[in-house]
């Protein structure tokens, strides 16, 4: 219900928008969104298109889906003219895509993956949770598990047989969830996520315990293929992130996101995650 | 029941009655507990159809994909709900029985057994609030697209239904408290009331202090009913008492008299009888004072006489008592009954045969004053009812011992009246002699019979006595 009045009220909004600016005769801009961050959120979501709808001076429909797998492929396919991705399948598809902006997350484009165990969990370490129950977030999810697979690859073993049984939530905030509830013994989890939930959920994050953190990686990017990328619309795009911070609407939006701000990024940001793809290779 | 016996009506009625409603208001009370577990068990079922219906659809394909985190989430949203308060707990299992996901994952973890929750779980028709437990199990299969691809096991609390139920009971048992002691009160007053003329009767009956007393009136029931006929009847019956009693005293006042009379009237016969043969050895006595041998059997039978007017007081007067003077029958008694009777005899210018066996007389030894009055009756008796000119006789012989009297007269049959009192006990009619009644007392005494025949226009009775050691031993 709430999320419905939302949408009416974006849409008496938007309408208004569209009229004032002479928006009207744009296409409808489609952004893609993995659920990386506060998807749950209706509020959050409808803030930063809004941010970047009046940036952009431009309808902008955010699209969701379930899995990375299925955002990326709509990007691939050109159903979506850019898309908030993971840095694993950027790197997955380099040859096609390209990077328009990075979110910068206290002061910098990076962030960490987080290995949390129930809050009265004994264990220490990743080795302690050998033939446990553990909960990724998705399988084309670094921070929520190429992570802990490339650890685990580095221990020598699998994911698959290291733990009595893995499950995929399909979202970084259902793991920490999993863990939380005790339906799984431990999660990887994105930490920009397990931070965020730290201070606007702290009953869920405070019945979970980091037991591990992953070096600093390359924060998930905004992607667009690269035959488009010098495209208008991608442009705009591009120009209404990197100024999202100077707007009343762009400030309330990275706010709710708890970022500071977005900038351009290099592919050598993502350096850390390819040496994990690569370890990761057979 | 023996101690139930002893209570008064008035107590035990009232105390029925409030049994009898006590015994209404358990079975009422159970029929509406009954309607009540009936209602729960099938909202519960109505509730738990609702419920797994719903998981079915909604988990079908996440549990054919093996999602575990759907189904969990699915669950745990579920559960948030309204509906959520009423299941305790949810577990999911594939259809090996392997759990998926459960509300509670701590205690019901991924890939344990589902049958070790599902123990004591029941399907979904079996489902009852049965008060045992404030959580009951349900075990049900998990379809989609018709075909049964898991299980789901469902713990619903059903303690505010028990509350419920506590809540109807207590309420019952406190209505049908109150309710019972007021109708018992009422009862055991009304009752009590209706049973006032009944108490009354008891009371009337039982504290009579010498004789029973009526009802009053006032006490006497309005109308016709049971009560008062009852209480009518018994004023009835106390008159009856009464009049009986006084009928009764009447009576026995008039038997003194009457027995009085008979004294009088036996001791003026028995008195009578010989008088006739006295007098007449008086005038023998006058006639012939120079023949001395005449006056000396004179004297004699004037002093016989006198002896037998003496014992016949002393009988009469003491009936009970033993003859102090008891004198053996002998031949000279039957020779005196002649000469006593000789008078009568020779007035009536009768026929006498007299046959007197000596021998039988004097071996009987039977005492003389019985046989003497009985002789002297019949004799008297049989001269009466034979008339002018009749035949009157005496034969005395032995008899097994004993001795026989048969005394027969021509005339006149003896009239009913004269053979009820020579021959029965009842009562004696007014106006009779007592001469025939006083032979068959004597007789009894002695133990002996009396026969009465009437042949050939001669009545004959015959009077047998034992000896007197057989007549005692009769007696005995």
């Amino acid at each position: 219900m709430e999320k419905s009045i939302n949408r009416r009220m974006f849409l008496g909004s938007a309408l208004t928008a569209l009229m004032a600016d002479g928006a009207r005769a744009q296409p409808i801009f489609r952004l893609g969104l993995t659920p990386v961050f506060l998807d749950n959120d209706a509020g959050v979501i409808d803030g930063l298109r809004r941010a970047l709808s009046r940036g952009m001076g431009r309808e902008i429909e955010l699209v969701q889906r379930r899995t990375y797998q299925e955002v990326t492929g709509l990007l691939l396919e050109r159903s979506l003219d850019a898309a908030w991705l993971c840095g694993y399948p950027y790197l997955q598809h380099v040859d096609l895509l390209d990077l328009v902006a990075v979110p910068v997350w206290r002061g910098g484009p990076r962030y960490q993956s987080y290995l949390i165990v129930g809050a009265d969990d004994p264990a220490g370490d990743l080795s302690d949770l050998r033939g446990s129950t553990h909960a990724f977030s998705d399988p084309d999810s670094n921070s929520g598990y190429l992570v802990t697979a490339t650890n685990l690859r580095r221990m020598g073993e699998q994911a698959e047989s290291f733990f009595s049984r893995a499950i995929f939530t399909y979202g970084h905030r259902n793991v920490v969830r999993a863990v939380a509830d005790g339906l799984v013994r431990s999660g990887s989890v994105d930490g920009y996520v397990w931070e965020a939930l730290a201070a606007i959920e702290p009953d869920l994050t405070e019945r979970t315990r980091v037991i591990d953190r992953s070096e600093w990686l390359g924060f998930p990017p905004v992607c667009a293929r690269r035959d488009s990328l010098a495209s208008e619309p991608v442009q705009a795009l591009q120009s209404s992130l990197l100024s999202l911070a100077k707007t009343k609407e762009g400030q309330q939006a990275l706010m709710s996101l708890q970022l500071d701000g977005f900038q351009r990024a290099t592919p050598t940001l993502f350096d850390g995650i390819a040496d994990r793809i690569r370890d990761l290779a057979p | 029941m023996n101690w139930f016996a002893p209570i008064p009506l008035s107590i035990k009625l009232p105390l029925l009655a409030a049994a009898m409603m006590v015994l209404v208001g358990t079975v009422a009370s159970q029929q509406v507990l009954r309607s009540l577990a009936q209602v729960q068990d099938a909202r519960i079922q109505e509730l738990a159809r609702m419920h797994v219906e719903g998981l079915s659809v909604a988990l079908g394909p996440l549990v054919l994909r093996h999602d575990i985190w759907e189904v969990y989430d699915t669950l745990d949203r579920a559960a948030q709900g309204g509906e959520g308060r009423r299941m305790v707990l949810t577990a999911v299992a594939d259809e090996r029985g392997r759990v998926l996901a459960a509300t509670d994952p701590r205690r019901v973890p991924i890939d344990s057994d589902i049958a070790a929750l599902s123990g004591d779980a029941v399907a979904l028709d079996g489902l009852t609030v049965d008060g045992a437990s404030p959580v009951l199990s349900l075990l049900a299969p998990l379809s989609y697209q018709g075909r049964a691809v898991g299980q789901i096991a469902t713990e619903l609390d059903v303690s505010d239904l028990l509350t419920e139920r506590r809540k109807a009971l207590l309420y019952l048992i406190m209505g049908n408290a109150i309710a019972i002691g007021l109708l018992s009160v009422a009862g055991f007053l009304a009752i009590r009331k209706m049973l006032n003329p009944v108490t009354s009767l008891a009371r009337q009956m039982t504290e009579t202090h010498g004789k029973p007393r009526s009802i009053p009136a006032s006490e006497i029931p309005p109308g016709d009913g049971e009560l008062a006929q009852l209480a009518r009847t018994y004023n009835a019956m106390v008159d009856a008492v009464a009049a009986k009693t006084e009928a009764e005293r009447r009576l026995a006042e008039r038997e003194r008299f009457v027995a009085l009379g008979r004294l009088s009237s036996s001791l003026a016969h028995e008195i009578n009888n010989p008088l006739g043969g006295l007098l007449n050895a008086t005038d023998t006595i006058r006639s012939y004072p120079d023949r001395p041998e005449v006056v000396r059997q004179s004297a004699d039978l004037l002093d016989r006489g006198l002896r037998h007017l003496r014992d016949v007081t002393r009988a009469t007067l003491d009936q009970n008592r033993v003859d102090p003077e008891i004198r053996v029958l002998g031949p000279d008694d039957f020779e005196d009954i002649k000469l006593l009777i000789q008078p009568e005899v020779s007035r009536l210018a009768l026929d006498l045969s007299w046959s007197v066996d000596p021998a039988a007389v004097t071996a009987s030894g039977i005492p003389a004053g019985p046989v003497r009055q009985i002789a002297l009756n019949l004799l008297l008796n049989a001269c009466a009812a034979a008339g002018k000119e009749g035949r009157v006789g005496l034969i005395a012989c032995a008899m097994d011992g004993g001795l026989t009297l048969r005394i027969t007269n021509t005339g006149a049959a003896m009239p009913r009246a004269a053979l009820d009192r020579l021959l029965g006990d009842g009562p004696l009619t007014p106006g009779g002699g007592v001469g025939l009644r006083l032979v068959r007392e004597l007789a009894r005494k002695m133990a002996g019979t009396i026969g009465h025949a009437n042949e050939n226009g001669a009545t004959r009775i015959t009077v047998s006595l034992p000896a007197p050691m057989e007549a005692r031993d009769a007696q005995e």
